[in-house]
């Protein structure tokens, strides 16, 4: 691990609509990322109904729930399922912790403050909905990736969270990845759609991180748990999830 | 307070013309007097006495309340902050005398416009404020272009000239989950107030209006605009 205080890039991943995508793509993105080499965290932000663990096979001793509530040393609770791959788990079935308060969102800054330093990227996993601890984690990232499919519900949503998270939280740039697409084209248009309301009603311009087919490797990973950009490879869906790896190691620190 | 009224107090011993009971009967009319007196020295404490309105101490003491009710009903709780447009020319042109008797035109005009759980306040000079308890940002702004309305349409009347006043608002809202004090709850109304000025006066502003905040629900024609393009091709 690298004592030096690193300037990571945190990147939020959030959709408003459930099942679209967001546990699977960060997990994909975060296995992509460390493969090139780089300190990547993965913080599940759906603190109440994690499954970040789920799908990388690895059972949480400490949770979130412990550093926040027990003081726990939180670089303790961080498990590395690779050396250069860590995950800060989250609790599962625990309902008050779906939407934490100002207090312990204050906490939870300070304690996820104390451990990014170490990491090159840091992607946060977040909860369906647009309840407090989304819009936190929101405002924690220094980029905000959205994840929509091209269903009217999740764009619908997809935007809604975009507007209060414009309007209320001062965020301004946004990174749509259309997920689940036929063709890249589908994606193109919905993100097309998507971002000529938000320059219209909002008066900011979402860029397109890019999108990653419908493919069913991405189902087997979840049965399998294992990521599909290591069980698959040569997957569509690997191939795409690399390459917007790659367009997030573009991003400029800040 | 004792209600008991004069038919009560009559002398246990029948006396007709007696002095004791006449003496309380002088004491308590100037009881009735006193308290009258009171009542119009407190409320002179608490009153604006050019134009009737509330005062900026009363202001502040009724600010903190209805917060503190807010907070407590959950009821939402608005603030409008009001400046006179030109009106240091209204002095200018036509001296003070017609100055104040303006000020004292616009409270009785905006008097007659608001509910008697209203609060309205001269600020000082020519500025105003209006407390509207268990009201929505979105009633208030109404009442805010009610209030701007009825002023931009009865112009004084001086001296048989014809005078037009108009005036400027700022409208913000204070909700039970709101944390901030009743000092910034006021900058916050003079800030859409200052808005109001910037563009052009005479006009209404308020979150609604600020791109930087506001209503985050989505609107209709953001979701029509959202799946234009999936309609059919005619
Ligand atoms: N590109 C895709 N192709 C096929 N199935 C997908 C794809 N992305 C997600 N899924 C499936 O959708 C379901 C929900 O995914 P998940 O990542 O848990 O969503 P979220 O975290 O947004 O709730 C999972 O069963 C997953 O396998
Ligand atoms: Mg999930």
């Amino acid at each position: 691990m690298a004592k030096e205080s690193k300037t990571p890039v945190i990147l939020s991943l959030s959709s408003g609509k459930g099942g679209v995508g967001k546990t699977s793509l960060t997990v994909n993105l975060a296995c992509a990322l460390a493969q090139k080499g780089s300190q990547v965290l993965v913080v599940d932000g759906d603190m109440a109904l994690a499954n970040v663990d789920v799908l990388l096979r690895f059972t949480a001793h400490k949770t979130i729930r412990d550093v926040l509530e027990r003081g726990e040393d939180p670089m303790k609770a961080v498990i590395f399922v690779e050396p250069n791959l860590g995950v800060l788990p989250a609790s599962s079935g625990v309902p008050e912790m779906v939407d934490l308060g100002p207090a312990e969102h204050v906490l939870l800054g300070n304690i996820l403050s104390s451990i990014v330093g170490h990491f090159d990227y840091v992607l946060l996993d977040t909860a369906a909905g647009i309840g407090s601890s989304v819009l936190w984690l929101n405002t924690f990232a220094t980029h905000n990736g959205v994840v929509v499919t091209s269903d009217p519900t999740s764009i619908t949503d997809a935007y809604a969270l975009i507007k209060i998270l414009s309007r209320e939280y001062g965020r301004k740039r946004f990174f749509l990845i259309l997920n689940s697409v036929a063709t890249p084209q589908e994606g193109q248009q919905t993100f097309d759609a998507i971002a000529r309301v938000a320059e219209q009603f909002l008066g900011i311009q979402p860029q397109y991180l890019g999108c990653v087919p419908r493919d069913n490797v991405v189902l087997k990973a979840v049965q399998e748990q294992l990521p599909f950009v290591k069980g698959a490879p040569r997957s569509k869906a690997a191939e795409a999830v690399v390459e917007l790896a790659e367009r997030i190691r573009r991003f400029k620190r800040e | 307070m004792d209600q008991r009224d004069d038919a009560v107090i009559s002398c246990p011993e029948g006396k007709s013309g007696c002095p004791v009971v006449a003496e309380i009967r002088r004491l308590k009319e100037q009881l009735e007097t006193l308290k009258k007196e009171y009542d119009r020295v407190s409320r002179l404490t608490e009153c604006d006495p050019l134009t009737g309105l509330f005062n900026f101490k009363h202001l502040e003491v009724s600010l903190q309340r209805e917060m503190e009710r807010t907070r407590r009903t959950g009821f939402p709780l608005s603030l409008i902050m009001i400046d006179l447009d030109h009106f240091k020319k209204v002095n200018d042109v036509y001296g003070h005398q017609v100055g104040n008797a303006a000020l004292r035109w616009v409270g009785r005009i905006w008097r007659n416009g608001i509910r008697i759980t209203d609060i309205l306040c001269r600020y000082g000079g020519e500025e105003f404020t209006l407390i509207l308890p268990a009201t929505s940002l979105k009633q208030a702004v109404l009442a805010a272009h009610r209030l701007r309305t009825s002023l931009a349409n009865t112009p004084l009347v001086e001296e048989g000239e014809e005078i037009r006043l108009t005036a400027s608002f700022g409208v913000e809202v204070y909700k039970a989950t709101d944390t901030f004090s009743a000092d910034e709850f006021l900058k916050r109304a003079d800030k859409y107030l200052h808005q109001a000025k910037a563009e052009g006066r005479n006009c209404v502003r308020s979150m609604e209006d600020s791109s930087a905040g506001g209503e985050t629900e989505v609107l209709p024609e953001e979701r029509v605009a959202l799946f234009i393009t999936r309609w059919p091709k005619l």
